[in-house]
């Protein structure tokens, strides 16, 4: 008997002392889910992080291409089977902290991400109080991409459209998507924001859509869907014959490519003697909450690196991703880019992008759908209005009660 | 009314009579069916209550091996020397034993089984920085209605295994000899055959369609949407809740869009499948006829787009009909339009495009139906039309119709139902767009049920209300299933043909 209690007694000093020695690094499997254009660049700078720190030598670290739109579902879909680190924009986040998706930043570290990113992404990563996400990039806004030799002036949206129209070209902008949609609402003095508790349950709302800025953004809308150039969308490679398009960073490369030596990029420009604004964007990197201590020090560890200044100037130079760290993008090069310094100007007139209910972008696009269906065309203002109140009442069903 | 009386009738009225007719039999068929499920529970319940009668009776007059049986499943068949039937009664009782019982109480029926009515009780929680998963209740309800499969399944093998013993008793008495192991497995490839070729099958079916779909009914009464999504958080029963927001008609609610969905749901099966039947059928009379030329040709053309995938062909040609796509380009180019036609915006433009080109991927099928059973027709028929003096149409309506029709009949009907339930068209095409502030839950004007359904499960992962549709997606197709098949004169005059 003494003998298999002393027996017991190696076996767990053994076990204790394994787990100790385990403490510090993490030899196991880590899944990472980028978009597919940094696979190979996350890649590069996964192997830094284990030159540099070498207990975390040992770690296997999977990296697989998965969108930033689609992470977050296919996170909530199965958490089990989810990536540990993963990519994901701003929208998606009160989604992934409902479904329990992603793990509080560790508080080490949320010090330091507030202290060194910009106040906008720290806004965008916040539920509440708590930090949920690792800031990535702070350049996902829209401005105004066009053809210089068909725009003459891109200061104003009619001056565009009849450029466009003379020219026989077309002005693409996605407004049926609650996220080009803002440009007008906000850019009209409107606002449309949600309060977020820590849970991730959005319970208040600030909205002023259904009033007279609201109605003067909703008839702005109505006006560029009637113009025969107007076309609904913001891809630039999947457009024909294009003149000017409202679309983000991620499309410099094709823009240049599209618009040749005639590439320019602006500002929004001004409508109905308002000037658009909206949305400031961000990329964000989550953690998968773990059931293990070491591999969720790993991960915290990995995701802090991977968002750091360094690491952020790297993706900038490698892939032209806008940083959101402060320091980085006091850097020449970022400075000098010209899509970059367009939506800089442009994000002067837009407000940082908060968290809003996944419904929120379905309701938006069905707005959108009714304005170029043509539903309002014959609507007067009070017809609006109504509109704009139903809006806004449907927005308030989606509070958590 | 007497057969004289219907004859005087003009056509409306017969028309008229003959639904009312249909209506009015309608109660007296629904009676029936009730009355028939009544006795076949009536039936059952008898059944049972023998069953139950009979294993008393066999407890109490069995011998000693027997009543050991009723404990120790296949004891009897073992000491009868029927060691093959035995081992396999007792195996099934040790495994199940293990199964409801296992030490390891995660993965123990009896700890699904007793979470059954709850879901789960304990919350995912934090140990540190460190998360410590809860009640996973997508497991517990998986799991316990396996374990209820099992349950079953057991009771009725021990109910088998106690009828052996009285059988055994009863051969054993009037002398004769049991089978021994050998024996039986001979007569499984004999006269046992078929128990044989469908225990694979059965299994199969049982585990992989009927397990799911009771499982799938079961979520439709949980509350399993985003934010009730395990591992995280739990989910739990809440009764008919689910189909009272999708039926009911509060400004919460989806009612008012499922009524819309639903009714556009049915116009859309309807035209897609006559105006492909009777554009398809058109199309094959026309290249048949006598006197065109290059006929296979003109077939080999149509049946080109069937050579082509729908995913390359359908995103090809919905992106031709976009405000910046080759069609609104073209127009514009030749000054024939000013602004680009709404074929994807407006909702009305947008349901009628989506039939249009549905009929240009469906008729080339119906083309080749057709011009099989076109050819079957008998000639003589046409010739006696054409001395009686009809003409090209009346033979149509008279002969051609009649006869494809009742060929076809079935073929109809399994392609509405089909088309009901066709998702690649829609999606591929439009993804139930345009969408609408009158319109909730992210539906579109295009969406059909089951776009609608697959927006819910993968955009929103809205599960619960998924399955709500789910079931009545079901409800709509079988009651049109069931009216119409007894409506097809396939069925109904099996003779008129042959």
């Amino acid at each position: 008997m003494k003998k298999l209690f002393s027996l017991m007694l190696a076996c767990i000093m053994l076990l204790s002392l394994c787990s100790f020695a385990m403490a510090d690094g993490y030899s196991g499997e880590l899944k990472i889910w980028v978009a597919e254009a940094v696979v190979d660049f996350t890649q590069q700078q996964v192997e830094a992080f284990k030159a540099l720190h070498p207990e975390y030598a040992d770690m296997t670290v999977v990296i697989q291409p998965v969108g930033e739109g689609d992470a977050a579902t296919n996170m909530i879909t199965d958490v089990e089977a989810g990536a540990d680190l993963f990519a994901f924009a701003q929208d998606q986040l009160s989604r992934l902290v409902a479904a329990g998706a992603v793990e509080e930043v560790e508080p080490s570290n949320a010090e330091v991400v507030k202290a060194e990113n910009d106040p906008g992404s720290v806004g965008a990563v916040m539920m509440g109080d708590t930090m949920y996400a690792y800031p990535m990039t702070s350049d996902n806004g829209y401005f105004l991409y066009y053809d210089k030799s068909v725009v003459t002036d891109p200061s104003t949206l009619e001056q565009i459209l009849a450029d466009c129209e003379a020219a026989g070209k077309s002005f693409y902008m996605e407004i049926n998507s609650g996220w080009y949609q803002t440009a007008f609402f906000f850019g009209a003095g409107c606002e449309l924001t949600f309060d977020s508790n820590d849970e991730g349950q959005l319970i208040g709302m600030n909205a002023s859509y259904a009033s007279e800025e609201g109605v003067k953004a909703l008839k702005a809308m109505i006006d560029l869907h009637k113009s025969p150039a107007f076309v609904n969308g913001s891809s630039i490679s999947n457009a024909t014959n294009i003149g000017a398009i409202v679309d983000g960073t991620w499309d410099a490369t094709a823009a240049k490519e599209v618009f040749g030596d005639n590439y320019a990029t602006a500002k929004l420009p001004t409508v109905a003697g308002f000037q658009m604004g909206g949305f400031g964007g961000f990329k964000m990197l989550g953690v998968k909450p773990q059931t293990d201590d070491d591999k969720l020090a790993a991960c915290d560890a990995l995701a802090a690196y991977l968002t750091s200044e360094e690491v952020q100037l790297a993706r900038y130079n490698a892939v032209g991703w806008g940083p959101s760290n402060l320091n980085a993008q006091k850097n020449e090069a970022v400075q000098a880019d010209e899509a970059l310094s367009a939506l800089a100007e442009q994000l002067a007139f837009c407000a940082p992008q908060g968290q809003y209910p996944n419904d929120y972008w379905s309701l938006a696009t069905a707005l959108g759908d009714d304005v170029i269906g043509g539903k309002l065309d014959d609507a007067d203002d009070a017809a609006l209005l109504e509109v704009l109140k139903g809006f806004e009442a449907t927005c308030e069903g989606y509070l958590s009660k | 009314m007497t057969d004289l009386e219907y004859l005087k009738l003009s056509k409306p009225a017969k028309m008229g009579y003959k639904t009312r007719k249909f209506f009015a039999a309608l109660p007296k068929k629904l009676v029936g069916v009730c009355k028939k499920l009544g006795q076949g529970i009536i039936h059952a319940g008898a059944g049972f209550i023998r069953g139950c009668k009979d294993t008393v009776q066999t407890f109490r007059t069995g011998d000693w091996k027997t009543k050991l049986s009723f404990l120790v499943m296949g004891f009897g068949s073992f000491a009868r020397g029927q060691w093959g039937r035995g081992l396999l009664f007792f195996l099934f009782q040790t495994v199940f034993n293990i199964f409801m019982f296992m030490p390891n109480a995660q993965f123990s029926g009896c700890y699904y089984l007793g979470k059954l009515s709850t879901l789960g009780t304990v919350e995912t929680y934090k140990e540190g920085r460190r998360t410590v998963y809860g009640d996973n209740s997508f497991f517990i309800l998986l799991y316990g209605v396996l374990t209820l499969f099992f349950i079953v399944a057991f009771i009725y093998t021990w109910y088998v295994n106690v009828k052996q013993n009285r059988l055994s008793e009863m051969i054993l008495k009037s002398g004769h000899k049991l089978k021994s192991t050998k024996e039986d497995v001979s007569a499984l490839m004999d006269s046992q055959f078929h128990k044989t070729l469908l225990a694979l099958p059965t299994l199969g079916v049982t585990i992989f369609t009927i397990l799911p779909i009771l499982f799938m009914i079961l979520v439709a009464f949980t509350n399993f949407d985003a934010t009730h999504q395990p591992p995280s958080k739990l989910f739990t029963w809440v009764g008919w809740d689910n189909f009272r927001q999708l039926l009911s008609t509060d400004t919460s609610s989806y009612g008012n869009t499922f009524s819309q969905v639903l009714l556009w749901t049915l116009i859309w099966a309807f035209f897609a499948t006559f105006l492909n039947y009777f554009l398809g059928m058109l199309v094959a009379i026309m290249i048949n006829k006598k006197g065109i030329k290059l006929k296979k040709m003109w077939r080999t053309i149509l049946v080109m787009t069937i050579a082509i995938p729908q995913f390359v062909s359908l995103l090809y040609v919905s992106k031709m009909f976009a405000a910046d796509g080759l069609i609104n380009s073209y127009l514009m180019k030749w000054g024939w339009i000013s602004s680009p036609l709404p074929f994807w915006t407006n909702p009305t433009w947008a349901r009628v495009t989506v039939i249009v080109i549905n009929v240009w991927i469906g008729i080339p099928y119906l083309m080749l139906i057709a011009t099989g059973i076109l050819m079957n027709i008998p000639a003589d028929l046409y010739e006696s039309a054409r001395i009686d003096g009809a003409n090209a149409f009346q033979m149509y309506k008279k002969i051609t119709l009649p006869y494809m029709l009742f060929v076809t009949g079935p073929y109809l009907l399994t392609s509405f139902t089909g088309n009901i339930n066709n998702f690649n068209v829609i999606f591929l095409l439009s993804q139930g767009k345009p969408l609408s502030l009158e319109l909730s839950g992210n539906a579109g004007y295009t969406d059909l049920l089951i776009t609608w359904l697959y927006k819910m499960t993968v955009n929103d992962t809205n599960y619960k209300l998924a399955a709500v549709m789910g079931i009545l997606v079901f409800v709509v197709t079988a009651v049109i299933n069931l009216i119409v098949y007894n409506m097809i004169p396939s069925v109904k005059n099996e003779e008129d043909f042959q």
